[in-house]
This record gives structure tokens, sequence and C-alpha cells, in this order.
């Protein structure tokens, strides 16, 4: 070490002058935050609220109306059976995507990403997919399966897309990309050495899978599966698209009749949501108490999940297979639709044109819409981020303010157990009249798209703020830096990527936002995915897959944005 | 630089079960000193010193920087980290990932307007100090574990604060890194004189940088006294088995009159010191390399216990063997000197008899409550 000449200590800096603590520090450290929480709670809770006393006015009207239909039994077995449906396929095949996920070889690894495309590609872009696929007379691919030899009888079908069967069939693939996310983080978790171990004591790969992996994996799959059981119960897209028409009824299309009927049926709307709302708050609940503090959830060190044995070719050709089927089939026919003058089930590449994406441009109720789309998501999203990091902030620091905390911990958790119709059409009931009208105007869109955002943006930034840990920021408060110097200078830059990663999943969740936007929308304020509807409702369907693939390109933007700001691993944030 | 008082402190964390960090502490670290909290995991001195930090909040009791009340729960002071004009080295360093070495230690200084400090060059100086001065562009994640902890160092250090605090800051080294950085962190505190409290589990790291030490149990402090005595005269039995006192030999004096003493059913030979008040149970504390282990039919030295034992293990570790022997039920641990004809003659093999003895004035003496007796004057 080196000589010093002279003795540090002798020179020393002005001492701070003794602070004396004012009396009402404890009110303005609470009243700002006081504030915060309510206004989150009033922007979750009012629709909600509003929408549901409604259901009892006039002694119980709604609910009596809602169900005395006859066909109430059916639709009540109709979502009960998508839920638990979708939800047993989902968690068979996000489990095994996961599973040969982590059996891939180090060149094979971006395979990982296909099984999340579900949530990348737009739901309604899917469905309209498959419908163009297995509509029973011009499919493509039931005319392809039509040429087989024991279907060649056949003038339609063999598939008929438009059944509760398909339908439960399309939510369950959609839904695996999230069980598949929470596995594959769960599996990130487990030590490589608990597996290791388990394969030199002598079990096999199948073995430890099943006696060791499966019931390390149980909290994740509960609580993943707890989520899936949720977007099940409030699905919405597919049963509007393909059961509309043959009378396959959920109780979110029900709400969704009741609300665009003229003149519009709140009550009824309002009473039909009741058991999905009571349902999804107390998942959500439930949750939250079985998890108990977050805080626990800080990421330890230890080796990685990593495979024992060779890696597996079959997992590969499993996974391709899995994606192409899924994704890649709605996905070429909404391609040669595009293409196509008209829908039929003799592709002539010889005609094809690019007239319906000029269309989709030169239509202007096409083009705002796609405009709209980008604009109220952008600007949702610069609003969520900051709400979702001063929550992020309050839930990993607030141990002083127990009560806040916890409040603020279920109003932002409770739009992931709120089916987004019931949202839309409480916001349609809430800010269609006084004191607040927003109805008509893109301000209401926007609204609901920040409250829709909520649990992303918070468990988002909760993750990488525990994963930061503490130390970081106490290491600057000690050194002389105040909490908002210590969040410019320390949390702020080491967040960077979570927050990019965070910024641009939220715009392609809402870019392709479906179900909340069909009842908030008004004619001249439209969102790609309503429009695309409208078109679809006019039969118009080589329009509707140039607006499908257009959707699907702002939302590739979005992604390649989220890598490039997130990392590779951005979409594994979830 | 200013003394530390702590009075009255107490901290508990619910949980199941609840456990109790500081249970009314009262402390005094003098200006300049170097004080260290030691103890086992869970013993509530990380959170003394982070409730010195002001990163915990203490359920009562009140903390005093030289004038300055940091802490008090009276009056409902509370004064936040930044305030407190404290540096503080952490176990994982923390250094922020995305600043350079240079703007990592520069941190304190601009974060608290010290204009002057920057001007002057203290940055310069104080990685001088930590021989880093060839580091000052690089990134954390550039520096190997030893630099990283030097630089944190730098950065504790840099804005000259009134307390330094350290929470284990070498347990992350390996250990010959481990000792050349507390002696670096020695002759550092040798040459500026900071106040430091600092934090161990490691009764080595204790012994050496310590002008005093603080053992602790359960959120009560054991012993607060200077290495020395500490190392000498273990207060109470938790003490001196923390400080390497893993023998423990208990003596119970024969019934009728002068007939000596037993250990767990052994006749012990040589004489048991006399001690104040003359008690008929003592648990003799004895380390290691002070037990030694000899030949059956050796003589004991007139100033030591002696016992008949039997070698259960024997392992050469260069200079001697280290053998554990039993004594009745008891297992001890000694030294066998690595010529002696002990082993060259094969006697240290399982089973063969030999004869363990300590020096009365290696050993300490406890009572049944574990508090140190001393000799009878």
């Amino acid at each position: 070490m080196n000589a010093s000449p002279a003795r540090l200590s002798e020179q020393r800096p002005v001492q701070p002058p003794v602070q004396a603590q004012p009396a009402g520090r404890w009110l303005t450290r609470r009243i700002p935050l006081a504030l915060f929480v309510a206004a989150l709670a009033w922007l979750v809770l009012l629709p909600l609220v509003r929408l549901q006393s409604l259901a009892f006015e006039n002694d119980f009207a709604g609910f009596r109306s809602a169900y005395s239909s006859p066909t109430i039994v059916q639709t009540i077995w109709n979502t009960v059976g998508l839920a638990l449906g979708s939800l047993v396929i989902a968690m068979f095949f996000g489990t095994l995507l996961a599973w040969w996920a982590s059996q891939l070889s180090p060149r094979m690894r971006w395979l990982r990403a296909l099984p999340v495309l579900p949530i990348v590609i737009p739901a309604v872009a899917n469905v309209s997919g498959w419908a163009f696929l297995l509509s029973p007379r011009p499919g493509y691919l039931n005319a392809l399966m039509r040429m087989l030899p024991w279907w060649s009888h056949l003038d339609v079908g063999p598939v008929e897309v438009y059944s509760l069967l398909w339908i439960v069939l399309i939510t369950g693939f959609a839904l695996s990309a999230f069980i598949y996310l929470f596995v594959t983080s769960g599996l990130q978790n487990i030590n490589a050495e608990i597996i290791e171990a388990s394969r030199v004591a002598g079990a096999s790969a199948l073995g430890t899978f099943f006696r060791v992996t499966l019931p390390l994996l149980r909290p994740v799959m509960l609580y993943g599966g707890g989520v899936a059981l949720l977007l099940g119960l409030g699905q919405f897209t597919a049963p509007l698209l393909l059961g509309t028409n043959k009378g396959v009824k959920v109780m979110t299309t029900d709400m969704f009749t009741a609300v665009s009927s003229t003149p519009i049926d709140f009550p009824t709307a309002a009473a039909v949501g009741t058991p999905l709302l009571v349902f999804g708050i107390v998942v959500v609940l439930i949750q939250k108490l079985l998890l108990g503090n977050q805080a626990r959830f800080v990421t330890h060190g230890g080796k990685a999940f990593r495979i024992a044995g060779k890696p597996s070719r079959v997992a590969a050709v499993g996974i391709i297979v899995y994606a192409f089927i899924t994704t890649g089939l709605p996905i070429i026919s909404l391609i040669i639709l595009s293409l196509s003058n008209y829908w039929s089930p003799k592709v002539r590449i010889s005609q094809w044109t690019l007239d319906n994406f000029a269309q989709v441009y030169k239509e202007s109720g096409i083009l705002s819409a796609v405009i709209n789309s980008v604009t109220v998501s952008f600007l949702s999203v610069c609003i969520s981020l900051v709400i979702g990091f001063v929550t992020a902030c309050v839930l990993v620091r607030g141990r002083r303010v127990p009560v806040l905390r916890t409040l603020l911990d279920i109003v932002v958790a409770m739009p992931l157990g709120v089916p987004a119709v019931i949202f839309g059409a409480g916001f349609l009931f809430a800010y269609s009249q006084p004191p607040i009208i927003l109805y008509g105007s893109w301000w209401v869109i926007l609204v609901v798209y920040v409250t829709l955002m909520l649990p992303f943006t918070t468990r988002m930034q909760l993750s990488g703020m525990l994963a930061l840990g503490a130390s970081y920021i106490e290491a600057s408060r000690v050194s002389g830096a105040s909490l908002i110097v210590t969040d410019l200078r320390i949390t702020l830059p080491l967040m960077r990527s979570t927050l990019g990663g965070a910024a641009a999943l939220m715009f392609v969740l809402l870019t392709h936002e479906f179900s909340a936007s069909m009842l908030v929308r008004s004619p001249h304020n439209q969102v790609m995915g309503t429009i695309l509807f409208d078109y679809w409702g006019n039969g118009s369907y080589p329009l509707v897959a140039a607006i499908a693939i257009t959707m699907t390109l702002v939302t590739a933007v979005g992604v390649l944005l989220a890598m490039l700001l997130g990392g590779k691993d951005v979409l594994n944030k979830l | 630089m200013s003394r530390v008082t702590i009075q009255g402190l107490s901290k508990k964390f619910d949980g199941k079960p609840p456990t109790t960090a500081a249970d009314n502490l009262t402390l005094q670290v003098e200006e300049g000193e170097f004080l260290v909290l030691l103890g086992p995991s869970g013993c509530g001195k990380t959170t003394t010193l982070r409730c010195l930090a002001g990163l915990e909040v203490p359920d009562s009791g009140r903390i005093v920087f030289g004038e300055r009340t940091v802490f008090d729960s009276a009056s409902g002071v509370d004064l936040a980290p930044d305030k407190r004009n404290i540096g503080m080295v952490f176990q994982s360093y923390a250094l922020w990932p995305h600043m350079t070495v240079r703007e990592n230690v520069a941190y304190p200084l601009k974060v608290r307007g010290l204009k002057q400090g920057l001007a002057d060059g203290w940055v310069d100086e104080t990685v001088r100090l930590v021989d880093c001065e060839k580091l000052l562009d690089r990134y954390p994640a550039q520096l190997s574990g030893g630099q990283q902890q030097r630089v944190a160092l730098a950065r504790g250090l840099v804005a000259r604060p009134e307390l330094v605090l350290f929470d284990e800051p070498l347990s992350n080294l390996d250990a010959r890194l481990r000792d050349q950085v507390r002696s670096q962190l020695h002759e550092l505190h040798a040459r500026l004189g900071f106040t430091a409290v600092f934090v161990t589990h490691d009764q080595t790291e204790a012994l050496a940088l310590g002008d005093r030490l603080a053992i602790m149990k359960s959120g009560v402090i054991e012993q607060l006294d200077t290495a020395q005595r500490v190392f000498e005269e273990p207060a109470t039995e938790y003490v001196a088995g923390f400080i390497g006192m893993s023998n423990r030999v208990v003596l119970e004096r024969l019934q009728g009159g002068d007939a000596g003493w037993q250990s767990d059913g052994v006749i012990v030979q040589g004489a048991v010191p006399a001690l104040k008040g003359a008690p008929a149970w003592t648990a003799a504390r004895v380390r290691v390399e002070d037990l030694l282990v000899a030949p059956a039919d050796a003589a004991t030295p007139a100033d030591a216990i002696g016992l008949p034992a039997t070698v259960v293990d024997a392992a050469f570790a260069g200079r001697h063997y280290d053998v554990v022997v039993s004594v009745g039920s008891t297992r001890l641990q000694g030294h066998a000197p690595a010529d002696g004809a002990e082993a060259r003659g094969g006697r240290l093999v399982a089973g063969a008899p030999v004869r363990v003895w300590f020096r009365h004035s290696n050993a300490s003496f406890h009572g049944q409550d574990g508090v140190r007796i001393a000799a009878a004057s």
C-alpha cells in the first residue's frame, strides 16, 4: 500500500446539522401514497362496483333476466367446459413443451421462443386463421383432407371449426404458452445438481422427471394453472368469432350480446358477469395468501437448470411440429387468404395480389384504427411504466406502511382475475355517464388499457427489482444519497433492460387487445382488433386476413423492440 | 470522528419462531476505535450494524454519533441512512455494475455535494490507499473478488465518514486473499484512525483487527473486552467455545476429603488448581493446540491436569499430529509432536492408550452457569 502524506481524517467534511424530526412526517410520508393507492383503487374498482351494483337494482332485475333465459344452463356448461377443457390441454402441452425446451442442445436453444408465439400473435389473427383452415366447406385444411382416400366422398368437413370442441382446442393451444412460461421459469429455479443427484442415484430421465422435477414444480403449476383457468373462463375471442353463428354461447359472449343490444342491457350483462368476477377475485386473493410476501422470492444463486444426459432430438422435433401446427398453419392460411381475391378452397397462386393490403391502407377506417392502436398502446405503456415503478417500489420497500402496501398489492393484482370483457363493460358503463364522460373518445380505451396492464407492469418491474437485491440501494443510501437520487442514479439505470422489456411486451399485449376494446370502442374510435371483427361480420374475409397480417407485423415490431431492449429472454420475464 | 453510543437497543423479528436480534443492547465505541462484533450467524450482530447504518429500524433504544442523536425511539428521531454520515462495506461488495471504479468511489462525494473533496482528489488518494489506482476505468464485473473488495473499501472511506461499518466484508474471499485484505485493512485503520464497527463470525479476523471485541449471543453481548482479554480469559463457556477453546473437560471432586478429581469416570492425574469458592464441579475449556497427547506412561507436569485416554484417530498435520482421543465417553482433540516416538512407534493407532494433559494457565475454568471461575488468590 502506498504511503499517504496526510492523515485523511484531519480534513473532514462539515457535518450536516442535526435534523429535527418534523412532527408531520408520518403524515407527509403517507398522504401521497394513500392518494396513489386511492387513485388506482378508483381506476380498478369503480367500473366493477358500478356495473355490479346495477345487477342488484330493481329487486335483482338483472339477475332475473340473465338467469331465466332458457339457454343460460347450456351457456354455463359451455363456459365451464371451455375453461376446464382448455386448462387440461394447456397444462399438458405447456409442461411437455417446457420439458422439451429444457432438453435442447445449445445449437437448438432458439427453439425455446417458439412455444411463446401464441402470446405474441394476436388472438383474433390466430382464431380467424384457424377458421380459414378448418371452416367446414372452404377451409384450406379441410379441402386438403378431403383429398385423402377415406374422406374423398365428403363435400364438407371433416372438421367443423365452428364448434365447442375446436373453441376449446384453440383456446387450449393459446393458453399452453402461459403454462410453458410458468413451468420454464420454474425449471430454471431448480438447481441442476438436484436433478443430477437423482440421475446418479440411478433414476432414468423420465423417472427423475416424475419423481423429482414435477413435485418441485407443483407450486409453479398451481399458480400457472390458476392463471390459465381464469383466462379460460374469461375467454372471449374464440367463442365470439367461432361460436356466434352456430349458437355456441359462453358467459362472456352473453355479456357482449347484452351490451351490444339496443337499448343496452347493462343489468343483465352485469349479472352474467357476477360469477366470473367473484371467482376471479377469489382466485387472486387465494394466490396472494398462498404466496405471501413477494420479497421471499429473491432469486437465489446456484447452478441453473441444465439437462442431465444427452440433448434430445425428439424434443427439438416435437417443439417444431407443435409450433408449426398451432401457430404456423393459421398464419399460413392468413397469408394465403390475404393474397387472394376471395376465399376458396382452391389456392390459385397465379392470381395472388396485394390488393387487400392496398385496401387496408386506402380505407381510412382501417388505417386510423391501426394508428389508434399504436398511439393509444404507446401512451398506455408510458403511463403503466411509471405506475408500475412506483407500485413495485412500494411493494419492495413499504415495510413501514403495511396496510397501504397490502391494499396496493391486491388492487394491482385484481385485473388479472377479472375477465377483460367485464372490465370493458364496466368502463363502458362507468365512463358513459357523469361525472366523467369519456365514451366516444380514445381516452376510454387508454384508461382501460392502463388498468389491464397494472398486474403486468407491476409483476415485471417487481421481479426485476427483487432480482436486483437490496444491497445496491443500501450501498447508495449509506453513501449519502437520498431515496430519489438513489432511484435516479442506481435503480433506474440498473433496471433499464427490465423496463425496456416490460414496455415492449406491454405494447405487444395492447396492440392486439381485443376483448375489452370490443366493448369500449365506438364507431369512429376503433382499434385493429375491433375493425378486424367488423370486416369479419361483413364477410370480407380476404380483408380480414390482410388486417390480421398487418396486426401481426405491428406486433412483430414490438417483439423485436422487446428483444433489443430487454435481451433475448424478455418473453420469459412475463 | 466521534464516539458511538448505543443505549438499550432492542429489535425483534416476527416470524416462526420470532427472533430477538438485539435485546436491550448497550455499547460504546470510542473515537477511532475498531470494535468487532463477533458471533455465530443469527446472533444479531448484522442487525445491530444495520441499525447503526439506519437500514433497519430498532424497536426501541437510542443511538448517538458524537453529539448527534441519529435514532431515539422515545422522541421519534430516526435519521435516514444518507443523513448519518457513515461509510459501509458490504459482504457482497455491492459495487454498482453500471459504474466504473472511479464513478463508484466518487459517488459518495457527488451525492453528498462534497465538491471540495472531488477537487482535492480524494478519490485518487483513497484509491491509491487500497492499491487500486490502475483499475479506475474498469467496471466491477472486470475485477477479481479481492479487487472488488478493495474498491468497496475505498468507496466506504472516500467521504471520510464519522463511522465506517463493515458487514462481514472478508467472508466472500478465499483464505489467502482474506489474510491479505485483512492486514491491509488493519494498516489502513492504523493510518487513518476512523471509528469502525466490524461484524464477523471468524475469530481469527476478530482477534487480528479488533481493539475490542463484543461477543454476541441471541442479541446480548456476552463479553466486551480487548482481544487479549477475550482470548485469555473468556467470560463464559459460550465465549470460550467461540474463540477456539473447543475441548470441554468436566471435572468433579471425588467424595471423601482429599480424594482428588474425576472426569467422566476417569481419575484425574496431576493437580486441579485452587479456584475461587472451591467448587466441586467445573468445566475446563482448552484449545486443541494446548491439549498435548503423550505416551501412556509419561508423567504429567506439576502445573497441569492429566488424563488417561484412548486414541480414536490421528491425522498428520505437518509439524504435529491432530489426535482425537476419548476420555470416558468424552471426545477431545489434541496435538502430538510429529517427531515424537508415539507416531514412529505406531502408538497413535485407534485404541492405543495414551495420556493427555494441559497446563492450568492454558485452561479456562467455568461453573455450571457457564461463568468463568478465577483462580483462588
